[in-house]
């Protein structure tokens, strides 16, 4: 059983609160929320739309600053975590550069990161190559399906191979065949490279199958409800999709879930 | 079901001419050319004007051939529409630089763009018909060369658009598109070479074509005042007091001028072509 998360904390946030506007348009997006991701971990989070799972990511990477609490990264504010590039970031929307071809846009960040550019060439064909894009180096975004784009943005992320990966569901676009191998591919270059992943989705199954730890929240305001851990060994294939441990899992998850839907309605 | 079927020569008759793009295009050039020359003829006959209000088009054509002591006048209004061009061309290009240093300064300083955007927009109000002569001759006065004035009222039309556009274009960028920038920890520089700059490019481009035509009209309100001696406004002035004489003359100058123009926008549109490649077509 490989399971490379360790229990350093890499990510720790503590009593955040996040609101957004003032007077009637006041929207606690997030509130008291609290959790540790440790080095190496994957953890995924869950929850209807609107809870703040975008919120959340944006806060740990200095996208966005909490109203109140507390967040390290790698023992740092997460603005010194920013400048020191410790992460990258897999956006909701693919946000590609509609000016730059698939392989000039998986460039971009070793262009701003000034790698030396030598390494530029190897580096983003090697990327591409992992997300199934080998004869797209040339096309512009316009040019491809919206999965496609998905899959040169985690091209980009990962070029520069930061230490830790937040994803806002990045998969979202994708369909359900091409959504699972790349489920696979993200586990194998977890497993390879020992990244920290926090990973947003709206797929219950997606969330049980890659993760350590499954956080659920709920909505108005966002909060974190309840966090399942996930037993079940790696190296994870298409049997653990069969197992009946899986199926619990996932069972736990979306009961959790539900309660909390009902709770708030 | 074999009726449905038709064959490659039912086809072509039926429009696999028509069916060319290229031919249709052409179509519709030589329909909308019949079209004018039947509205202008048709409105001198019906409403009988006399040649000094609308000339025949035949007139016109003939006084683009008519000899003068120094040759054609074909001839003639090429010159005048080549010194024309250069001037609105260095006008154009004092004011494309103008313009996007403008927008520049207004995106990394909101208080300038706050402070200043509002005389900017005022300074396209005022008729530039009224300042041009003051230009003209001011400017004349202190020695600059005769060409400059009218480049710099050009100029005058060619800025704004540009800034205005290029703004636009700057803070067009969406939001993740910035944040992505970020996370990369960008410099301001590396935020606006890589993705400010190429985002506005689009924008720059409709920019340059309202201004490539608005630059040779600055470039002839130029040529207009007293004291001009060389350009297409010289002509329009010349043809416009001598019209009752020479009624085609008038209509040859402006028929060069609008000529003129539209080869100014057709190679900024070349230029769009080539540079702007990635655009959803
Ligand atoms: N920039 C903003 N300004 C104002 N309100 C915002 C802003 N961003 C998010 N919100 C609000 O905060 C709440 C949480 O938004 P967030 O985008 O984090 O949700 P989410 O869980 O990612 O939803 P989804 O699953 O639909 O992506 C929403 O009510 C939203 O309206
Ligand atoms: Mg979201």
């Amino acid at each position: 059983m490989t399971n490379p998360a360790s229990s350093t904390p890499i990510i720790e946030i503590q009593g955040v609160h996040k609101v957004f506007g003032s007077g009637p348009d006041r929207v606690v997006a997030l509130q008291d929320v609290n959790l540790t991701v440790h080095a190496g971990e994957f953890v995924s989070i869950v929850g209807p739309s609107g809870c703040g799972k975008s919120t959340l990511l944006r806060l740990i990477s200095d996208l966005l600053q909490a109203t109140q609490g507390e967040i390290r990264v790698n023992g740092k504010t997460p603005h010194q975590a920013r400048l020191d590039r410790d992460y990258g970031f897999v956006f909701q929307a693919p946000t590609l550069y509609e000016w730059r071809t698939v392989h000039r846009n998986v460039r971009l960040p070793l262009e701003v990161m000034q790698v030396d550019r030598s390494q530029w060439r190897e580096r983003v064909t090697k990327m591409l190559s992992m997300v199934g894009l080998d004869d797209f180096h040339n096309h512009y975004p316009w040019q491809l399906s919206g999965g496609m784009q998905q899959r040169v943005s985690i091209a980009r992320a990962l070029v520069f191979e930061p230490p830790m990966l937040l994803m806002d569901e990045p998969f979202g676009a994708l369909d359900e065949f091409t959504r699972e191998n790349m489920n696979l591919e993200l586990l194998r270059i977890w497993e390879q490279t020992g990244k920290t992943i926090v990973f947003v989705t709206h797929s219950i199954p997606e969330a049980v199958f890659l993760s350590n730890r499954v956080v659920v929240m709920s909505p108005r305001p966002g909060r974190i409800a309840s966090i399942v851990p996930i037993d079940l060994p790696y190296p994870r294939t298409f049997e653990t999709r069969e197992s009946e441990r899986y199926f619990e899992l996932m069972t736990e998850v979306r009961e959790t879930l539900k309660e909390e839907f009902t709770k708030a309605v | 079901m074999a009726e449905s079927v038709t064959t490659a020569p039912e086809q072509a008759l039926a429009g696999g001419v028509l069916a060319s793009p290229r031919m249709r295009k052409g179509l519709t050039v030589v329909g909308a050319i019949l079209a004018v020359i039947v509205v202008w003829e048709g409105a001198i006959a019906l409403l009988d004007l006399p040649e000094y209000k609308l000339p025949h088009i035949l007139t016109i054509l003939q006084a683009f051939v008519e000899p003068t002591p120094k040759g054609p006048v074909y001839q003639l209004l090429l010159r005048d529409a080549l010194y024309t061009g250069f001037e609105a061309v260095a006008g154009f290009a004092i004011g494309g630089v103008l313009g996007f240093l403008l927008a520049v300064l207004f995106i990394h300083s909101p208080l300038l763009e706050r402070g200043l955007l509002p005389y900017v927009i005022a300074s396209q109000t005022v008729p530039i018909i009224a300042v041009a002569p003051m230009v003209v001759v001011g400017m004349g006065q202190l020695g600059a060369p005769p060409w400059l004035s009218k480049a710099i009222i050009a100029a005058y039309l060619t800025f704004f658009p540009v800034t205005i556009n290029v703004l636009r274009g700057f803070v067009s960028v969406e939001r993740d598109a910035l944040n992505l920038m970020r996370s990369y920890a960008a410099t301001k520089a590396q935020i606006f070479f890589k993705l400010r700059l190429p985002a506005s490019v689009p924008y720059l481009f409709t920019a340059l074509k309202i201004s490539a035509t608005a630059s040779v009209i600055g470039a002839i309100i130029g040529e207009l005042p007293v004291g001009s001696t060389r350009g297409l406004g010289v002509q329009i002035v010349y043809g416009s007091q001598f019209n009752t004489f020479n009624p085609g003359f008038l209509w040859a100058t402006i028929i060069a001028a609008s000529l003129l123009g539209m080869a100014f926008y057709g190679a900024v549109s070349l230029a769009e072509r080539f540079l702007v490649r990635w655009r959803h077509p």
